[in-house]
């Protein structure tokens, strides 16, 4: 038991979640008065993000299936949170449940025409989910329930009398641990998930379609189950957004959300849960990045660089697919090999050899 | 029955505008495999350039042609210090540098030229009276933009048909080894796809700046339309694009104008249309399957 523990990488989860655990409350400690309610807020979003994330990671990465409309599902599945919190008064954790489920079934049902298509023409199709939905939801025939143009106020929420009397906890703590539950169990699901005989599908379908076929998958059903799990993350990340923001409009989600999803995802790394926790933290803090890089670039104010926060952001996604071309967690793969040394290293260099060539031949196709 | 004829003219001048974009995305696509994400945004940032020597010495066509140089070069640049580090490697990284590209162009083109909408003039060709054409009248504008559309479908046609560096380029785009195996400089060939593509985009750009408005964000309302005219017409093909794009413009104008309370509802109209037909031909319409040796 002990000895399981030591295992460094388990080790490491285990202080990763204790240092969650206690992260609400670290900003009493003396000389961490930088941990403030903002920097809370900000780990609720990265929660909510991660779970987002891994629900397109289960898609894209996993399954070669490409989606540029994954924010379409975040949307509906805020929505349907939105209006049963609202409309049913249900309690939170029941309103998130059904959400993540109705929106996982939605999307299992998308996968449908899905199956037919390819490549960029899964993107535009996926992409024409996120451009129609803002008419959708202010259309006159459902604009009872989405509230319109409007859009939806939800009411904050509330500490558990309990908590808030042992514990001292405010509602931005609360909400944090909600949202940081949801992410640690979502996020032990889709590791585990990629370990069963889904994700080995899963893999096999993206690698070679007609290879996964003869192996007696069922590649339609597979294809629509990635659609309907990856949904089904989208729709509790979505959910748990509009329990945080307490407001929902139309446009809260956009194109270039949608695509910045895919953005972050390509850049944690494709197929890794590790992957997606950098992307989540890459998108969680991008303005707190890219506000650090604009304020070190030499003689930046001269030139007049604050308003082009925007083209250093761009620069720095460019930068980053160059330099890490699988993502962070490929990045830290390479340099664990690297460690290794000695006799691996020649075995290491001819592996990476076989994959540089594979990558070649698939980009050829 | 006019309103009809009035409509579907309509729908063909807003179709124009889609395709001569699809134009631009297909020629990329079809000449190196990537879909470009910042194509809207290069054509828009060539058109400030050409706005800009305008400007300064209010040649209309000598800023036309300066501009077009200018854009075969960027294109060209573009491909060799961005595109082609990520060409080997898992294939949505290039799709990303697109993606990023996209937002540098948008934010340079904002802190250069400021946000407010530019006068662009218009060729004195395209001035005048609306043409009429039956109980339709159609601005001349619209006209030249659609011939243009025409036109540039044709050049690329017979470019990749019938021109031995047009073979040289769809060889590239379908098998690099290849390619190179027989003797092509494939890395030329990419970059000179790249810079044909920005310059069908500049020339895009410059013909749609007085109907949409130079500003940063004038492609904002057409690239994704663009996207999906250039998809419904299959990404490999130019008579595609046209086709692609005017379907998609009539559509959409038709739902704006038949169905009760159209206008809010017209573009998922025009996506459904596209999924729908995507759905029967999902390599679009005049797309080729592309069949896999396994």
């Amino acid at each position: 038991m002990v000895r399981t523990i030591l295992r460094p990488k388990l080790l490491f989860v285990v202080l990763a979640l204790a240092l969650l655990v206690v992260f609400p409350y670290l900003y009493r400690v003396p000389g961490m008065p930088f941990l403030s309610s903002f920097r809370n807020f900000q780990a609720t979003r990265f929660a909510i993000w991660l779970i987002v994330l891994m629900g397109l990671n289960l898609l894209t990465g996993y399954s070669g299936q490409i989606s540029l409309g994954h924010a379409a599902f975040v949307a509906v599945g805020a929505y349907f949170a939105a209006i049963l919190m609202k409309e049913s008064g249900a309690p939170v954790f029941l309103a998130v449940l059904g959400a993540a489920l109705l929106t996982g079934l939605l999307g299992f049902l998308i996968g449908v025409p899905a199956l037919r298509l390819s490549g960029p023409y899964l993107a535009i199709a996926t992409l024409a989910l996120i451009i129609v939905l803002p008419q959708i939801l202010k259309h006159p025939s459902i604009d009872q329930w989405t509230g319109g143009v409007n859009g939806i106020r939800v009411s904050f929420p509330q500490v558990p009398a309990s908590l808030a009397n042992n514990l001292k906890m405010n509602s931005d703590q609360w909400l944090y641990y909600n949202c940081m539950a949801a992410a640690v169990i979502m996020t032990a699901m889709a590791w585990s998930l990629t370990r069963s005989r889904f994700g080995r599908a899963f893999v096999a379908l993206r690698d070679s379609e007609i290879g996964a076929e003869q192996m007696g998958i069922n590649v339609s059903l597979y294809k629509m189950t990635a659609f309907g799990i990856s949904s089904l993350y989208a729709g509790a990340g979505g959910a748990l957004y509009v329990y945080q923001a307490a407001y929902l409009g139309p446009t809260s989600f956009d194109i270039i959300f949608s695509l910045t999803l895919l953005v972050m995802i390509v850049i944690g790394g494709l197929a890794s849960i590790t992957g997606t926790i950098f992307a989540a933290l890459i998108l969680t803090f991008r303005v707190d990045i890219t506000n650090f890089v604009v304020n070190h670039i030499p003689y930046g104010s001269r030139v007049g660089i604050d308003p082009l926060r925007g083209a250093v952001f761009g620069v720095l996604l460019i930068i980053s697919v160059i330099f890490t071309p699988r993502g962070i967690s490929g990045n830290i793969e390479k340099l664990k090999h690297a460690n290794i040394g000695g006799k691996f290293a020649g075995l290491h260099k001819r592996s990476d050899r076989l994959s540089q060539q594979k990558d070649a031949e698939a980009s050829s196709d | 029955m006019d309103q009809f004829i009035q409509q579907f003219a309509t729908g063909l001048s807003t179709g124009s505008l889609y395709a001569i974009i699809a134009l631009a995305l297909v020629l990329i696509y079809r000449s190196t495999g990537i879909v470009n994400f910042a194509q809207g945004e290069m054509a828009m940032f060539m058109t400030f350039v050409a706005w800009s020597i305008w400007n300064s010495n209010s040649n209309f066509w000598l800023a036309f042609f300066i501009a077009l140089v200018i854009a075969g070069a960027f294109g060209a640049l573009t491909e060799m210090t961005i595109i082609r580090p990520v060409e080997i490697g898992p294939v949505l990284n290039p799709v990303i540098v697109t993606v990023g590209l996209f937002t540098v162009l948008q934010s340079a083109a904002l802190r250069v030229w400021q946000g407010e909408p530019k006068f662009f003039p218009t060729p004195s060709v395209f001035k005048g009276a609306p043409l009429k054409l039956g109980p339709a009248a159609i601005s001349r504008t619209n006209v030249g933009v659609f011939c243009m559309a025409i036109v540039i479908m044709l050049l690329i046609y017979f470019f990749f048909n019938y021109t031995k560096l047009g073979l040289a380029m769809r060889a590239t785009a379908q098998n690099r080894t290849a390619g190179r195996l027989v003797g092509i400089r494939t890395g030329r060939m990419l970059a000179t796809g790249w810079a044909l593509s920005t310059m069908v985009g500049a020339v895009a750009g410059i013909l749609l700046a007085p109907v949409l408005f130079l500003s940063p964000s004038m492609m904002d309302g057409v690239l994704l339309f663009a996207f999906a005219a250039a998809v419904l017409g299959g990404l490999d093909s130019s008579a595609g694009a046209i086709v692609g794009g005017l379907t998609i413009g009539v559509v959409q104008n038709m739902a704006g104008t038949y169905i009760p309370n159209g206008s809010s509802i017209d573009i998922t109209v025009a996506f459904v249309v596209i999924i729908a037909v995507l759905l029967v031909r999902p390599h679009g319409i005049f797309g080729r399957k592309v069949v896999q040796r396994v």
